[in-house]
């Protein structure tokens, strides 16, 4: 099958991860000639998602970057227990678990990227139905909506006017009409400033862990910059500022792997590269992989997908997660309306030194059978036992719920290099996921290493939709209006336009 | 604006490289056929609006992005897909054996009740036929599906095809739409969906 595999490209991208797919698509979209491999079977590398049965497998085999995984069943002893491991494993195929779970600001990098790219045709997102806070041992909606704050029950309506006080401050923050009296804080911690503005414990948690999410170290400039991330992206698909891909995180990487293919990229998984060299008289780089020799004048490769000593050091525990698999929602019927909400939830340490985030799927986000509950954490690895990781996050939010309810839980670490050694020229090493909440810091990798490669060609420009696109020979005789010219067709659409628009009374 | 269309189906394009796909997508949206796609390049997605029973369908027919030609089909591309044309070359024995991967692909990926149909393309060359219709048509009912022969080139039942598709498509719906279980779908993002900045933060100010 891969004797047909032309040998010569402009970039080959190793491993099909979001950053890697970013890159391969930009490369695409501008006219390089690219071939995309992965040594798995499956898109997405790190960032992919997994039916029950695959992440099981994943689990218990040895991976270089997904490492120290084990999964246990919560095997209920009533025998009335509506959901099972036999019914779960029956439905191992309604299951997309997400090795990176993320959400997305509705006006951030990633969904700006999406849109300007066009790419966002390939996706479909839930906008998230609650962002949370753990107050007082008890996890509260936090108000994201006019309706929400008229609603709640959890605020009373002088901490309702601070709380709204606070955000149109921090709204105006950096403009003309911002307050003189914010400046003052400039250097100094954003829980300073809102300590500063007498606002209620309530406010002050639900301002610090949901909608700022700062710790207490963080510097006033950030938090006013990510209390206003958080605000911009109000108010524009849902309820609340998050989206979530439906089907997981792991549709992410393969949109941008299906624009490269549209422009010309070519797709092969379970392939490997044994060994990249420089050839002296041609300055290109040969890649040896399942017994044929490619050519590239280029190469971007994500970790872990070469062998280790060519250009990377070992690696180590890099982030820890854990996977739970529950038949109730945490919180209440009001978090959970009409069977289950998707939900978003970042967690502190007492300490403040510690921080992870919890999303909290239901059926809704088409990563699960209805009457399931996944709930992902995620926190930086500070050792090579995620569980321990993840122990306090667990205890607090699962501590109190009654055993039956947790089906399976698994964890495991995504490991990353220690360092990376550009040892041969033109070689270019994507970073991997790091904890964060969007996927800001990936699309800033992957722009970096665009610029590198193809300096001052665009990144990822809008690909014409369907319509607009005029192959070349088509048959003359077939004329359209894609055959028009622009003015024409201009006026050819407003007309049309204007004939739908009668079409009213209908 | 008022909607036109009362259905928007997605259908998928599925089978071996070099069987005529993009042939086919071209030959029902544009009536149009051209030997010149090498494999397919450029080619995302086709939009042919029709009427069935005074209902306007509106078909949004997906092409595989030459991803299948090392069986690299993303799982992405079966999301959402309502129908899926599977294709073969009745002279190239290979992509008939094919089938039946694809059909395994299609039950680990797509939606368990998706509408499939086998076509048999190239059925113009029949001096060059490897694949005799009989063997298309038991193997279609092996799978329980409809099937034709068709030709993008000579335009034999491209049209027929995918009527047929959309109709069987649009009963299941109808029907289902009657048990009163409409499938709940995600956000799609728009630019025209954002509206301005701190909308709900200036009226709640009022409070």
């Amino acid at each position: 099958m891969s004797d047909d595999l032309p040998d010569q490209f402009d970039l080959v991208v190793i491993g099909t991860g979001f950053t890697e797919s970013c890159i391969a698509a930009a490369a695409s979209r501008i006219g390089k000639t690219v071939l995309h491999i992965d040594l798995n079977e499956y898109y997405g590398d790190v960032w992919s998602s997994f039916n029950l049965d695959a992440l099981n497998t994943l689990l218990q085999q040895s991976n270089t970057m997904v490492r120290n995984g084990r999964f246990t069943w919560h095997d209920s002893c009533e025998e009335s227990a509506s959901w099972t491991r036999e019914k779960l494993l029956e439905k191992s195929r309604r299951f997309s678990l997400d090795l990176c779970p993320r959400v997305a600001y509705s006006a951030g990098e990633l969904v700006q990227l999406l849109i300007k790219s066009n790419i966002c045709r390939y996706a479909e997102f839930r906008a998230l139905d609650h962002v949370c806070m753990w107050y007082n041992n008890e996890l509260v909606s936090v108000p994201c909506s006019r309706s929400d704050v008229f609603n709640t029950k959890t605020l009373s309506i002088v901490e309702k006017r601070l709380l709204m006080k606070f955000l149109t401050a921090c709204n105006d923050y950096g403009e003309d009409k911002c307050n003189e009296d914010s400046l003052a804080f400039r250097g100094r911690t954003f829980l300073e400033y809102l300590q500063a503005q007498r606002v209620t414990d309530k406010i002050a948690t639900c301002v610090m862990q949901s909608i700022a999410m700062c710790t207490p170290n963080t510097s006033f400039e950030e938090g006013m910059q990510r209390t206003q991330r958080f605000l911009d992206s109000l108010g524009r698909y849902g309820n609340t500022p998050f989206l979530f891909p439906m089907y997981g995180c792991g549709e992410l990487p393969q949109c941008f792997c299906r624009l490269c293919a549209v422009y010309g990229g070519i797709y092969c998984l379970k392939r490997s590269v044994d060994r990249i060299t420089v050839e002296d008289s041609t300055n290109e780089l040969l890649l040896s992989s399942a017994g044929k020799t490619l050519r590239a004048k280029q190469v971007v490769c994500a970790p872990g997908q070469v062998p280790l000593d060519q250009l990377q050091s070992e690696v180590r525990a890099h982030i820890s997660r854990g996977l739970l698999i529950a038949s109730s929602p945490l919180g209440g019927e009001d978090l959970n309306k009409g069977g289950g909400g998707v939900n978003l939830l970042r967690l502190l340490t007492p300490d403040g030194q510690h921080e992870a985030f919890l999303i909290q799927l239901s059926h809704y986000s088409g990563t699960c059978p209805e009457g399931l509950y996944i709930f992902h954490l995620t926190t930086s690895a500070s050792s090579d036992d995620p569980a321990a990781d993840l122990a306090p996050f667990v205890e607090l939010l699962f501590g109190a719920q009654t055993p039956q309810q947790l089906i399976y839980s698994a964890y495991f670490t995504i490991a990353a290099p220690v360092t990376t050694n550009a040892a041969l020229p033109r070689i270019y090493c994507t970073a991997p996921p790091s904890y964060e909440l969007d996927y800001d810091a990936a699309i800033a990798n992957a722009r970096e290493i665009f610029g590198k490669l193809y300096v001052d060609a665009e990144f990822l420009p809008r690909a014409p939709d369907p319509e607009e696109i005029v192959v070349d020979g088509e048959d003359p005789s077939a004329l359209n209006e894609h055959s028009l010219p622009d003015d024409l067709r201009a006026q050819l659409h407003d007309l049309q336009q204007a004939a739908q628009d009668m079409d009213i009374a209908e | 604006m008022a909607k036109t269309y009362d259905y928007l189906f997605k259908l998928l394009l599925i089978g071996d490289s070099g069987v005529g796909k993009t042939c086919i997508l071209f030959r029902f949206s544009e009536d149009a056929f051209n030997t010149t796609f090498i494999s397919t390049i450029g080619i995302d997605f086709k939009i042919r609006t029709i009427e069935l029973d005074n209902k306007k369908i509106k078909l949004q027919i997906w092409d595989t992005a030459g991803q299948e030609r090392f069986r690299t089909i993303t799982t992405a591309y079966y999301r959402g897909a309502m129908g899926i044309m599977l294709v073969y070359d009745i002279t190239q024995e290979k992509s008939f054996e094919n089938i039946k991967n694809w059909i395994r692909n299609i039950e680990e990926n797509a939606a368990a009740d998706v509408e499939k149909m086998l076509l048999g393309n190239k059925c113009e060359l029949n001096d060059k036929r490897q694949v005799s219709k009989e063997r298309g048509e038991q193997l279609a009912i092996e799978y329980g599906i409809k099937f034709m022969e068709t030709s993008a080139k000579a335009s034999i039942n491209v049209e027929e095809a995918f009527l047929t598709l959309a109709s069987d498509i649009k009963a299941k719906t109808e029907k289902r739409m009657e048990a009163n279980n409409p499938p709940k779908g995600g956000h799609q993002l728009k630019l025209t969906e954002i509206r301005t900045k701190d909308s709900w933060l200036s009226r709640c100010s009022l409070l």
